[in-house]
């Protein structure tokens, strides 16, 4: 059999595994260990092992843990809640204003957290439950938190850029500030559109009446005391960061104590809080490196067979594309996969075979990376397999069906897609403030 | 069915407890980073402590990564799972948890011939620390074995429910109102 013939069937018989239900990394660590024992003899047996050794060094990694701690304690001892009410006070008067606050909301969140898991809490806990009461539509409001919590892996710090780095070499610091113009801009997009489709159709979002309306202007503007406390937590993980004083884990693990004190210090932390942050940080931790080692492993097998070269022979020997087209077709696949696969098994078992091409064709790394990031943040909402759709599922209210969530999400891939489209266009979205903050 | 009952008793007490420890060292790895960061702002940066967090790190997921099978966070990919009866389920993962064990037996043979290789000879680390490299093999083989041990307990849960016998219950936290005990991740 040839390798290319032996890369399609592992790549085949990890999707059929998958559709198993067999948790996600037993499926791939299976498939990895088996071909590399029936590819390499004995010697490929300590391949899974190896595995662990090499994801041990890639010691970013300890920022998942820090990052995910801090959502928990964001969310569970809900000193957010102070934040949504803000945002809920000042953009309630505007017709979907308070879809808009979301989002709002959803970029402060990000900006405290690495993954879509805590935007993901405190949206399905805190602002769902309030929109759907002012009878917000719920198809739009399903979207509007799912792609407004898939901002935490753009907007740094960002765990998914850390893993990208990890794999394509590039300096962290770099990629984190690549990611905050896109990601605004992403954000500033949803809002667009949630205006626009509010202005046409009222009734999707209507706008506070009442006393909530009436309320005196000093009371507003104590409320805006509340936009601090993110604030504070990025600037005490970034400034340290940025001006090289600690390094990138040590920066995830200030943040981390930050958050806890601050919510001792607003007497949040009881023991059930206490309990569930870390316990479900376990959770969410194992479930990823656990994903990451079984697919480390399953990409070592992956490049032994030469995937890599063979994938780039192809796009640009055999088939002579132009590089944009191959660029193009890139994402189109990953899209593609991003939908069926595991999302981080995908950036750990596809990004190096992509990314030595991105490098050979001769696009920037830095902005390849955000542009991955963006094509990540679709894969985590489009079903049937996605980790945002996972959560959604789990914390939303009985009244939202799968069938809502899924076609919830409609709308807003379209709005990233065109994203991933503006970013082609303008890669100086990207690469302007690395420039301007590395470079003086 | 009792000896499996009370195997999938004691494992599942086994890796609770462990779990529960492992689950600790967040605070630990917290610690030592945030230590790091003072020492370097304050004197001079110290050589251990990024190591000492990886190897916390590893211990962190490998040791705890049975509890969090207990807590049911690893996701699978549920398009057609989810549509099964749960006996349905269980003979479904009866059989795939199989492909769950061959993953960690192939584990665990390169866990202890890299353990042997490090003991045999005196294996360190390259790095300025140079800390010995068997204690945290060792942590990984641990690990890996109370993995494997839970995958068996979880094999052992599905015959038990498709032998018509209820599975133990699964061990839980005493902490008021922390729920049911099971992560939503």
């Amino acid at each position: 059999m040839s390798y290319e013939a032996i890369a399609i069937l592992m790549f085949s018989s990890m999707m059929l595994m998958l559709l198993t239900g067999q948790r996600v990394f037993g499926a791939i660590g299976f498939i990895a260990v088996i071909s590399a024992f029936f590819l390499y003899g004995t010697g490929g047996s300590e391949l899974g092992f190896t595995a662990s050794l090499k994801l041990m060094k890639w010691y970013p990694l300890l920022t998942l843990p820090m990052f995910v701690f801090m959502g928990y304690v964001m969310s569970e001892s809900r000193i957010a809640d102070d934040l949504y009410r803000m945002f809920h006070v000042w953009m309630g008067p505007v017709n979907g204003g308070l879809a808009i606050g979301t989002i709002g909301l959803m970029v402060l969140i990000s900006a405290m957290n690495g993954l879509s898991v805590a935007g993901m809490a405190i949206g399905a806990t805190i602002a769902l439950p309030e929109l759907l009461r002012r009878g917000y539509d719920k198809l739009m409001i399903t979207g509007v938190i799912q792609a407004g919590s898939s901002l935490g892996i753009l907007v740094p710090p960002s765990v998914v850029l850390v893993l990208y780095a990890m794999i394509a070499r590039q300096p962290v610091g770099q990629l984190w500030l690549a990611g905050v113009i896109p990601g605004l801009i992403l954000s500033l997009l949803f809002i667009l559109y949630i205006a626009i489709r509010c202005r046409l159709s009222p009734h999707l979002g209507p706008s506070l009446t009442g006393p909530e309306r009436d309320m005196p202007f000093r009371e507003k503007l104590r409320l805006l005391q509340a936009g601090l406390l993110p604030l504070f937590i990025f600037a005490a993980m970034m400034v340290p960061f940025l001006n090289g004083w600690t390094s990138l884990v040590e920066s995830s693990a200030l943040g981390a104590v930050c958050a806890f004190l601050v919510a001792v210090w607003r007497g949040r932390m009881t023991r059930r809080v206490f309990e569930e942050s870390v316990r479900k940080t376990l959770g969410i931790t194992c479930m990823f490196m656990w994903i990451i080692l079984a697919a480390l492993a399953f990409g070592a097998v992956f490049d032994g067979l030469g995937a890599g070269r063979a994938l780039e022979s192809l796009f640009v020997g055999q088939l002579g594309l132009n590089p944009w087209v191959i660029i193009i077709l890139m994402q189109l696949s990953f899209l593609l996969m991003g939908t069926f696969l595991d999302d981080t098994a995908m950036l750990v078992i596809v990004a190096p075979l992509y990314v030595p091409l991105v490098k050979a064709l001769g696009f920037d790394l830095i902005w390849y990376g955000v542009l991955y990031t963006i094509t990540c943040q679709i894969a985590y909402m489009t079903p049937p397999f996605g980790y945002n759709l996972f959560l959604m599922r789990a914390m939303a209210p009985p009244e939202i069906s799968i069938t809502d969530i899924y076609r919830s999400v409609i709308p807003f891939v379209g709005v990233m897609v065109l994203m991933l489209a503006i970013m082609m266009l303008f890669p100086e979205l990207a690469l302007w403030l690395p420039d301007r903050v590395y470079n003086k | 069915m009792r000896l499996l009952a009370s195997y999938i008793r004691l494992v599942d007490r086994l890796n609770f407890r462990l779990g529960r420890i492992a689950m600790y060292l967040l605070f630990a790895m917290m610690a030592i980073l945030f230590w790091s960061s003072l020492s370097k702002i304050m004197f001079r940066p110290s050589l251990w402590t990024l190591e000492m967090a990886q190897f916390l790190m590893v211990g962190y997921y490998m040791v705890g990564g049975p509890y969090s099978i207990q807590l049911g966070s690893n996701v699978r990919m549920d398009l057609m799972y989810r549509k099964l009866d749960s006996r349905q389920k269980a003979w479904m993962d009866g059989f795939t948890v199989l492909f769950l064990i061959t993953y960690l037996a192939f584990l665990l043979y390169g866990g202890i011939n890299s353990t042997i290789y490090a003991l045999q000879f005196s294996e360190r680390s390259y790095s300025v620390w140079q800390p010995y490299m068997w204690p945290v093999k060792l942590v990984m083989v641990t690990g890996i074995i109370l993995m494997l041990l839970q995958s068996l307990a979880e094999l052992a849960r599905d015959i038990l429910s498709l032998r018509g016998h209820p599975p133990p219950a699964r061990p839980a936290p005493i902490i008021a109102g922390s729920g049911n005990g099971r992560g939503e991740g």
